[in-house]
């Protein structure tokens, strides 16, 4: 059996797989800061046996928390001699323009703790100072005096060569065994030191963290006697295994988000759909990431504590590219001081929440929008709604100061939601350079199916997937992944110049640096499979397009074709392309899939009743354009495959609704996911 | 016409500033030069049928009062000569470009259904646009023509054709045409974008109601700026300070400002300052607005979406023939010298009374570079153009920002140092934040920078403009001043020259290198009443020494424990 574990906010999720395909689910509360008694909680729950667990796959907040949290250990630095203060001055940028009391982001390492030592390479990686040990043994000695739990290394250009760094490294270990340490070139071997230094700073921070934490986790559960394979999802929608999760923690940080995207990517590809659309709506955000031909974009421009006001903190690791907006179903209505309506970023969380949970909440936010406006039901609530509360939180907050009726202005709180996440959706498209018909979008989270139908009905999309472990769909992802690592290596070269000779060998040793590493993982060479990328962009250019490249042996003509690829990816991304300006290699990205063998999900079973027995109730619902409309309501776990049905509809489940519009239709295919035609040609 | 409900026009409103935004990111990722992708020293955005600004996507804010100006020249020029699919070029700085020559602005009119109904501008900071000195801005140009080749105002697309006439004088006339070229297609491509996503908005709504929404918007801008205009203290509030030179030997130039807040007015005024100079740190009355209306936007509310129709209160009054109101043909290319310090001046009179809003003063200057010579591995030349990051004042409750790109730049990203010596033939030996124990207060200034150049090859120059080389960076309500920018070069055989404001065409030889120093922003609050234990860790961190502490801060500091000796001989915060 595998089974997933995924830590939230508020719930820890589980998903099982038996070998005949059978899907368990299960739930139970999040338990800081102790996480793993949740995982404990959750197994219990779902009355698994240790024994009959051969693969354990875990999502975590832990990393995320603890860097946003402030917990991590007192961490120093030892960086190039001249540039200890790379990690303060960062890029020196503003965002928010026009504040001018507008505070960067503080560096995990105060300066004191920053030390120099005397060593230097040049951007090819030739030594033009050797590595001074006595300035490495005087820096340690220090930092011990200071008390630091973990040392990060990072020297300018290590990318290139990480002859000094390794040196170092070897060096701590050998004066202070006990200190966690972690050299930038076992993070990431990516050029540019600030990105570089800060991503190599931010996981010294939380390997003790991460050690202490997986460790406890493995313990529970050998308690238990699960002593299967056991993995870590990590944020490149792949796993890794306990141990080396607690080398590099901090590709623990997206942990859980990305493994919706994926299950997404996995769900369309069951059901032959290459291209998705992800979304997944929570309680304080919408998130969207867009599956191109199966396979999940991901990118190193990934940053924590970021919006457009705050530059973050970057993470030069690979993550899956996900669009975050805030607004979920407890984003609150407010109006601002010029009297336009605005929808989120601020949410009313579990606690209090909406108004319609009863626990002290005042603010509108969206879940009661769409409770007014009936496309809610407080039946399917697990807590008694009042629902006049909430008519008059939004009566009073919203209707009275336009002057509109109370749905009126519930529908307008949910269009100003919508529109909110239908810029992001268009983000990650048509922005792009995508067309969202050749996209089918799959819509997940708590309140992801609620408004699939209309956002992709405005984007352009025709089809909506709702799939059937909608409200623990980064847990279900969780159970499909394969193990993944990714190999980026700076390498900055003439397209036009390249010797394909040193360029195959590049190639090999990345692939046997992954070979390697999963020898050391017990996963066959014969497992591994090979994608490989590269980053590509006009000579002259900043920024690069991702291009992929063939494997095996690349030749004059593989070549060729790669640069034709980018032409047409820079043509599509960016409107334009310069066939005759030369162009630039800047990263090879290799990405080595350890695939393990997975059950195949099993089909429903029919049921021999019709969809009329299904119907739950008839109520009215407002729609924007027309108002209330008579609308049927239906139990999802009465649907047997091949139901079909119309718009106006609403589909209840136990904490998920879905809405289908009028002209929509909706169908349950063999797996059970609910599938809405949008209308859309 | 139907008039469209609140809610729809809110939803039109943010696909307008979506539009806005996406314009930016499609120039940002396709530039060819650092000083646009790195450095985003350009704005895009749309304006209305008259040129009023709807939405503006900036990397910097000293672009924010130049793209309406851009349109307005459009709509002079060509009134009733505009047709789908044309693009007018502009960057002369009398003519509604408002900066300098280097500054290349595209302008787009977007017709719907055969009415022109918005424009979409662009600006960008092209690394060359010809001129006397490779990179074209320069401290010791005497007219306009020597800073490079002007547009004023021209087609160069007429109905969706290119002017390739235009084309080819522009390529024959700047040093690196396939830069500028390339710039230029990025700009091209993010107005059609801008054009493209305005039309389907146009056939989504309406285009009454998207009509309606812009109204909508321009009207929702003026009323939030009013809100705020409220809640500023009302008075009459006067500086002067002065500007070290013009780079041609001239100075101080004095700056007068004085700025009045009425219930419903915010005027500020300039008479009084020094007429235009010979050298090229003049300003012309578009850029003063731009540098006015940031610090207008920072002192009323910084958190707000901008338009046009917020700076409707703002009146701003500067002699014609005054250094902040320079005319034609007066040299511009360092123009920032004088634009910055408008707004400086605007900030400084308001910050005592403005704690919540403002700070101490920060480096005021650009502090501008250019580097150029030839690569040592491919023989290809380099150019350098590249702004430099400094520190910021002090303010209520907080402490100075260390290593911060000044007012005028904002979503300014630094050169990475491995990036710099893979393209550029320097190496860096620091790249470090200055302490210089200057800034002191109850809040301290924050650091500025060290970044130093060492040539790798024979026969670089470096050019560059650090103002604020003279005249101290200010300190407020009892904050000590901060410190000075200024450029040093260490010869290869040790020999020092400098310190200069100012440089043009230094010669740098393998091994020589330049030291670019930045100062340390102004001091808020006495420094007497610093929390001693933060004076402890800025002793522990380097900011300041020992000594310093005890004479500025009146901290005694034990020299083996770095920590506080008692008794404390300053009062608690």
């Amino acid at each position: 059996m595998r089974v997933a574990t995924d830590i939230g906010g508020t719930f820890t999720d589980l998903v099982s797989v038996d070998e005949d395909g059978k899907i368990c689910i299960a739930k139970s509360d999040t338990t800081p800061p102790n996480f793993e008694e949740g995982v404990m909680n959750v197994i219990a729950k779902a009355e698994l046996k240790g024994d009959d667990i051969e693969t354990f796959i875990h999502g975590t907040t832990v990393i995320i928390n603890a860097l946003t949290e402030r917990n991590g250990v007192k961490t120093g630095l030892i960086t190039t001699k001249g540039f200890r203060d790379v990690l303060e001055i960062a890029r020196g940028n503003r965002p928010d323009l026009f504040n001018v009391r507008y505070q960067k982001p503080k560096p995990f390492v105060p300066r004191a703790l920053r030390l120099e030592v005397e060593e230097r390479l040049n951007q090819k990686g030739e030594i033009i100072t050797p590595l001074n040990v006595n300035d490495v043994e005087t820096a340690v000695a220090q930092l011990r005096r200071e008390g630091v739990e973990a040392i990060a290394i990072c020297y300018l250009h290590a990318y290139a060569n990480p002859e000094h760094e390794r040196l170092t490294a070897e060096l701590i270990h050998k004066m202070w065994p006990e200190v966690a340490v972690t050299a930038s070139h076992e993070v990431t071997k990516e050029w540019r030191e600030y990105e570089r230094t800060n991503t190599v700073v931010l996981n010294s921070y939380v390997k003790p963290v991460a050690e202490r934490y997986v460790n406890n986790l493995n313990n529970r559960l050998l308690e238990i006697n699960v002593t299967g394979q056991k993995y870590i999802m990590q944020s490149n929608a792949g796993t890794t295994t306990f141990e080396q999760s607690k080398q590099s923690p901090i590709h623990m940080v997206e942990s859980g988000p990305v493994a919706g995207v994926f299950g997404a990517a996995m769900l369309g590809k069951m059901i032959g759909h290459e291209n998705v659309i992800a979304f997944d709506i929570g309680g304080t955000t919408a998130k969207c990431s867009l599956i191109d031909g199966g396979e999940v974009t991901v990118t190193t421009d990934y940053r924590i504590e970021w919006d457009e006001r705050h530059a973050g903190y970057p993470i030069k690791i690979p993550v899956v590219d996900i669009v975050e907006v805030g607004n979920g179903g407890g984003s609150i209505a407010w109006i601002d001081q010029a009297s336009a309506l605005k929808v989120g970023p601020k949410s009313a969380g579990a606690q209090p929440g909406p108004v319609a949970y009863g626990r002290g909440g005042t603010e509108p936010t969206t879940t009661d929008a769409n409770l007014v406006t009936g496309r809610l039901s407080a039946k399917n609530f697990s807590m008694a709604v009042n629902l006049e509360a909430v008519r008059s939180a939004i009566d009073e907050k919203i209707a009275k100061k336009f002057g509109v009726p109370v749905e009126e202005a519930a529908l307008g709180i949910i269009r100003i939601a919508n529109s909110n996440m239908l810029n992001a959706l268009k983000l990650i498209s048509v922005r792009r350079g995508y067309d969202p018909r050749d996209f089918a979008m799959v819509a997940f989270g708590g309140g992801g199916a609620m408004h699939a139908a209309f956002l992709a009905r405005e984007l352009g999309v025709t089809k909506v997937v709702v799939p059937v472990a909608a409200s623990v769909f980064s847990a279900w992802g969780m159970l499909m992944t394969d193990l993944r690592h990714d190999y980026l290596q700076t390498y900055i070269r003439r397209t036009s110049e390249l010797s394909l000779g040193e360029f195959n060998g590049a190639w090999e040793a990345l692939e046997q640096q992954a070979i390697v590493q999963y020898q050391s993982e017990a996963i066959e060479e014969g497992q591994v499979v090979f994608h490989r990328y590269v980053d590509m962009r006009y000579l002259g250019q900043e920024h690069t397009v991702k291009v992929p490249v063939p494997g095996g042996r690349v030749t004059e003509q593989v070549l060729a074709d790669v640069n034709a690829t980018f032409h047409a990816i820079h043509e599509q991304n960016y409107t334009f392309k310069l066939e005759n300006n030369p162009t630039e290699i800047v990263n090879l990205h290799l990405v080595a899939f350890g695939t393990v063998t997975k059950p195949e999900i099993a089909e429903i079973e029919p049921v021999s009743h019709t969809v009329a027995d299904a119907v739950l109730e008839t109520r009215p619902v407002y729609f924007e354009h027309v108002g209330f409309v008579d609308t049927r309501v239906y139990d999802r776990s009465r649907l047997g495959p091949g139901f079909e049905l119309e718009g106006p509809a609403i589909v209840e489940e136990p904490s998920s609704s879905t809405l289908v519009y009028p002209e929509q239709r909706l169908t349950v295919d063999k797996y059970g996911n609910l599938i809405i035609y949008t209308g859309v040609q | 016409m139907a008039k469209a409900d609140v809610f729809t026009l809110e939803v039109v409103k943010d696909s307008l500033m979506a539009i806005g935004e996406e314009m930016f990111y499609a120039l940002a990722r396709t530039s060819m030069s650092p000083i646009i992708y790195e450095v985003l020293d350009f704005a895009s955005g749309l304006t209305d049928a008259k040129g009023q600004l709807l939405t503006q996507g900036n990397g910097v804010t000293g672009f924010i009062g130049m793209l309406s100006s851009m349109v307005k020249e459009t709509l002079k020029k060509f009134e009733n000569d505009l047709k789908p699919g044309d693009i007018i070029i502009i960057n002369d700085p009398y003519g509604g470009g408002g900066s300098h020559l280097s500054d290349v602005g595209l302008v787009m009119p977007i017709f719907y259904q055969g009415q022109l109904v918005a424009f979409a501008a662009n600006k960008a900071h092209w690394t060359e646009v010809g001129g006397k000195d490779p990179g074209s801005w320069t401290t010791d140009s005497t007219e306009i023509y020597q800073e490079g080749l002007q547009f004023p105002a021209v087609k160069l697309f007429d109905e969706g054709h290119i002017n390739q006439a235009l084309v080819d004088i522009l390529a024959a006339n700047v040093r690196f045409p396939d830069l500028s070229l390339g710039d230029m297609w990025a700009q091209v491509a993010g107005l059609r974008t801008g054009e493209r996503r305005f039309q389907e908005l146009c056939g989504k709504f309406g285009k009454d109601t998207v009509l309606q929404s812009i109204e909508y918007m321009l009207d929702y801008g003026e009323q939030m700026a009013r809100e705020e205009l409220k809640k500023l203290p009302k008075g009459v509030y006067e500086v002067e300070d002065f500007i070290d030179d013009d780079g041609l030997g001239h100075g101080p130039l004095n700056v007068r400002c004085k700025v009045t807040i009425t219930d419903d007015e915010f005027i500020v005024d300039f008479t009084g300052s020094h007429k235009q100079v010979p050298g090229p740190i003049n300003c012309s009355y578009t850029g003063l607005v731009s540098a006015v209306r940031t610090i207008f936007l920072a002192a009323t509310n910084p958190g707000q979406d901008v338009n046009d129709g917020v700076f409707r209160p703002l009146t701003i009054i500067a002699e014609k023939g005054s250094i902040l109101n320079a005319e034609r043909p007066a040299p511009v290319s360092t123009y920032w010298e004088s634009m910055i310090f408008g707004a400086d001046m605007v900030w400084k009179a308001l910050a005592p009374v403005l704690p919540e809003r403002l700070t101490a003063g920060h480096l005021e200057s650009v502090c501008s570079v250019i580097v150029s010579g030839t690569h040592p591995d491919t023989n290809e030349p380099f150019l350098i153009v590249e702004p430099s990051v400094g520190g910021w004042g002090a303010g209520l409750g907080m402490d100075g920002q260390s290593g911060q790109f000044c007012l005028g730049d904002g979503e300014t990203f630094n050169v990475p140092v491995e990036v710099a010596e893979t393209r550029y033939g320097v190496r860096l030996q620091e790249y470090s934040l200055t302490a210089d124990g200057t800034g002191a207060g109850q809040y301290r200034g924050g650091a500025g920078a060290i970044r130093s150049y060492e040539a790798l090859t024979d026969n670089q120059f470096v050019t560059a403009s650090f103002g604020r080389n003279k005249y101290p960076v200010w300190g407020a309500s009892g904050g000590r001043d901060g410190s000075y920018n200024k450029i040093e070069i260490i010869r290869k055989d040790g020999t020092k020259e400098g310190p200069f404001g100012k440089c043009a065409r230094k010669i740098l030889n393998k091994g020589d290198v330049v030291r670019l120093i930045t100062a340390t922003g102004g001091g808020y609050g006495d420094p007497l009443l610093r929390n001693p234990q933060k004076v402890v860790e800025d002793v522990k961190n380097g900011w300041i020494t020992i000594a310093q502490a005890k004479e500025i801060y009146g901290v005694v500091i034990d020299e083996q424990t770095l920590t506080l000796a008692t008794p404390v001989t300053s009062p608690m915060e």
